[in-house]
């Protein structure tokens, strides 16, 4: 990666692209912007881009086909804009391989903030967080929905966890039987909603040994490692 | 108390217990008068034998040799009137006149009476009995008293035995209504179920379609004109659905549209040098983004894709407040027991967290807490503010209002919060609850079936 990351972006309406441009090349990016798919794939070709900007709709071929053509093609990570905010739209975005997503209107420093967790998890050679999403994980008797961020007991009732409950909760489920530090969390979970996520990490393990430890005094699922951290001691099984 | 229901609801029901009525009706109209017809016949077909009988005894009375005593027996004479009791015949009496006046008897009058009291048994009777049991049951339980007076004072009585109407006759009805019963009630029956099988299915598809709006077409079966109704119906339905689905897509394309420049505007606040100028105009377009949202999820209420799940409420209210003070908002969840009940949980979350927010806003504090209460869920939102002048509650929950007098006036939002809560729980079929506290703030509920 050059001192300047390269960024594509790719949106068909100039009334967004042109000023985030500007912005983003402000922020110390290099930007190239596009207005059609066709164009992306072009620049894709003959740059070394280091991220994608990629708008959902677009006339013509749309921005998840081509998020799905980047994903086949190679591993440059793409965040997603989107005007709708349905969640199937989300699900549908992080199947076809996007790394995050922005909802229409956004704040550009938001934006910003979230290329970097990008760059900084890539640089720390991280694997991508974001395939979970619409997956669901089970554990000890325990389902973890991630279309719902809930977690599902045996006998089929759903937990709604919040927030960070639910981010430490598949960070837990992504790595089972890893020990992960404070830190380690920490950046795990930030990835995506930064600014959610204020509260200690064991005030909020505390909360999740109470939602799904049979004693949360001694628990036996979310583990505390003495000088470690934490590590989920149980099987987890993709569905 | 439970009144017990003698009028079948349904239709099928009323049609036959209609018919069961009239044929009933019908069955002892014609069992009334068959009955008074036999007994007409049986008293006249009396009357004969009873008249020979005093004629061939007046004609016999002088002679010695008369050696037929039973039947000189069957008839007595009297020089005084014979009392006789019983209920009067004219309608005999006048038969036996004419029939008198037949062979040239002139009687002066004649009296006939029926006497439905059990005669006194005699030995022939007794014997007759015996000999056939069968004919117990035909045993004379009346008779026929006839008295004439065939000279100025004297007179001539005899008896006659009627038979009473037997116990047959009263089961042979029973068997015979039985039977039509079955002949009338059976085909009835079928078309019934005929008629009421497509009528369920069409009842049952119009109320899953008005409270999820989805519904399968009813397949088109039964008699002509309820499958015209169910075609009727269907046709009715897509159209439904067509027009709700335009109207999806286009509350789709305006949020796109709208966002679309929102968005830009969003980006071109950056530049703005000003810190404090930026920040405000961040704001109002985060203001009017909210506003949006609510315009379309208010518009979009009640076609929800997302399926209902057994919940614990408990859990997912203390999800939602931890998110607030994850924001450090100031809210705070109250212990509750585990509460479960089958409900969209994003729906629901939305719901409480437009009372959490309107709580925050309008009274400084939410207190979230979940209860039970006789087979609901109900979870309340109390704040700590000056809660709601009555007469104004209602008029809360109606879209764009919004509550003067709040000191927080620039943050109201388009007041479709509350709306939309109540469109959320309509949808759940449960209701929203606005009530002032004792000590003061409002509490505002979610009361969600269980």
């Amino acid at each position: 990666m050059s001192e300047r990351p390269h960024l594509l972006l790719v949106d068909d309406e100039r009334s967004i692209r042109e000023p985030l441009a500007q912005y983003l090349s402000r922020n110390g990016f290099r930007v190239t912007a596009v207005e059609n798919a066709a164009e992306a794939r072009t620049r894709l070709n003959a740059n070394a881009i280091d991220l994608v900007i990629l708008d959902i709709m677009m006339p013509g071929e749309d921005g998840l086909s081509l998020c799905r053509h980047i994903r086949e093609t190679s591993e440059i990570p793409v965040i997603l804009l989107t005007a709708r905010s349905e969640e199937t739209d989300r699900i549908v975005g992080l199947e076809m391989g996007a790394d995050d997503y922005v909802l229409k209107p956004f704040s550009p420093r938001e934006l910003v903030a979230r290329i970097k967790v990008i760059f900084r998890r890539v640089a720390a050679g991280g694997q991508r967080v974001t395939a979970p999403d619409g997956a669901t994980y089970a554990f000890a008797g325990w389902l973890l929905k991630t279309q719902e961020r809930t977690l599902v007991d045996e006998e089929g009732v759903s937990l709604p966890l919040s927030t960070a409950e639910y981010n430490l909760m598949l960070a837990f489920a992504t790595r089972p039987n890893q020990v992960l530090s404070r830190d380690q969390l920490l950046d795990i979970t930030q990835g995506r909603e930064a600014n959610a996520f204020d509260r200690a990490i064991d005030n909020q393990i505390s909360r999740l040994r109470k939602k799904i430890e049979p004693d949360p005094k001694n628990p036996i699922l979310i583990k505390t490692v003495w000088g470690g951290g934490y590590t989920l001691a149980a099987d987890v099984r993709k569905l | 108390m439970k009144r017990v229901r003698l009028w079948p609801r349904s239709l099928v029901g009323q049609i036959i217990l209609l018919v069961a009525l009239a044929l009933f009706v019908a069955q002892a109209i014609n069992f009334a008068l068959l009955l008074r017809e036999r007994t007409r016949i049986e008293l006249t077909s009396q009357t004969a034998p009873a008249v020979y009988r005093i004629v061939d005894a007046l004609e016999n009375r002088d002679r010695r040799n008369f050696d037929d005593r039973d039947r000189r027996a069957r008839v007595q004479f009297f020089t005084a009137r014979p009392a006789v009791s019983g209920r009067a015949r004219p309608d005999v009496e006048r038969r036996a006149q004419v029939m008198f006046a037949d062979v040239g008897l002139d009687v002066r009058s004649v009296r006939v009476v029926e006497d439905r009291r059990p005669p006194p048994m005699r030995g022939w009777d007794n014997f007759r009995r015996r000999a056939d049991r069968a004919m117990a049951q035909d045993r004379p339980v009346g008779r026929l008293v006839m008295v004439a007076e065939y000279e100025p004072g004297k007179w001539a009585l005899t008896q006659s035995r009627l038979n009473g109407s037997s116990p047959r006759f009263g089961g042979w009805l029973v068997w015979q209504t039985l039977i039509l019963y079955a002949i009338v009630l059976a085909p009835l029956l079928w078309i019934g179920r005929r008629l009421a099988r497509p009528l369920r299915q069409l009842t049952g598809s119009a109320e899953q379609f008005a409270r999820t709006g989805l519904a399968d077409p009813v397949e088109e079966r039964g008699p002509g004109d309820v499958r015209q109704l169910t075609m009727a119906f269907n046709a009715m339905r897509s159209r439904i659905i067509a027009m709700l689905d335009e109207k999806d897509r286009m509350l789709g394309a305006i949020g796109h549209d709208l966002r679309t420049p929102l968005a830009s505007l969003r980006v071109r606040t950056e530049s703005v040098e000003d810190e404090a100028e930026r920040a405000r105009m961040s704001e109002t377009i985060d203001e009017m983004n909210r506003m949006l949202e609510d315009i379309l999820s208010l518009a979009r209420a009640g076609r929800s894709s997302e399926p209902a799940q057994k919940v614990d409420l408990s859990a997912l209210a203390d999800a939602v407040v931890e998110d607030f003070v994850e924001l450090g908002s100031p809210a705070e969840m109250a212990e509750s027991e585990r509460a479960v009940a089958s409900v969209r949980p994003q729906q629901i979350r939305r719901a409480l967290r437009n009372l959490i927010e309107n709580a925050i806003v309008y009274g400084e504090r939410a207190h979230v807490s979940v209860a039970r209460e006789d087979g609901a869920v109900l979870l309340m939102v109390a704040d700590d503010g000056p809660g709601i002048a009555e007469d104004r509650m209602a008029e809360m929950m109606e879209p764009f209002t919004r509550l003067e007098g709040s000191r927080n006036r620039e943050t109201g939002g388009a007041g479709l919060g509350l709306a939309l809560v109540r469109a959320i729980m309509a949808e759940h079929g449960g209701t929203l609850r606005l009530a002032n506290r004792a000590q003061g703030g409002l509490e505002a509920s979610l009361v969600l079936p269980a």
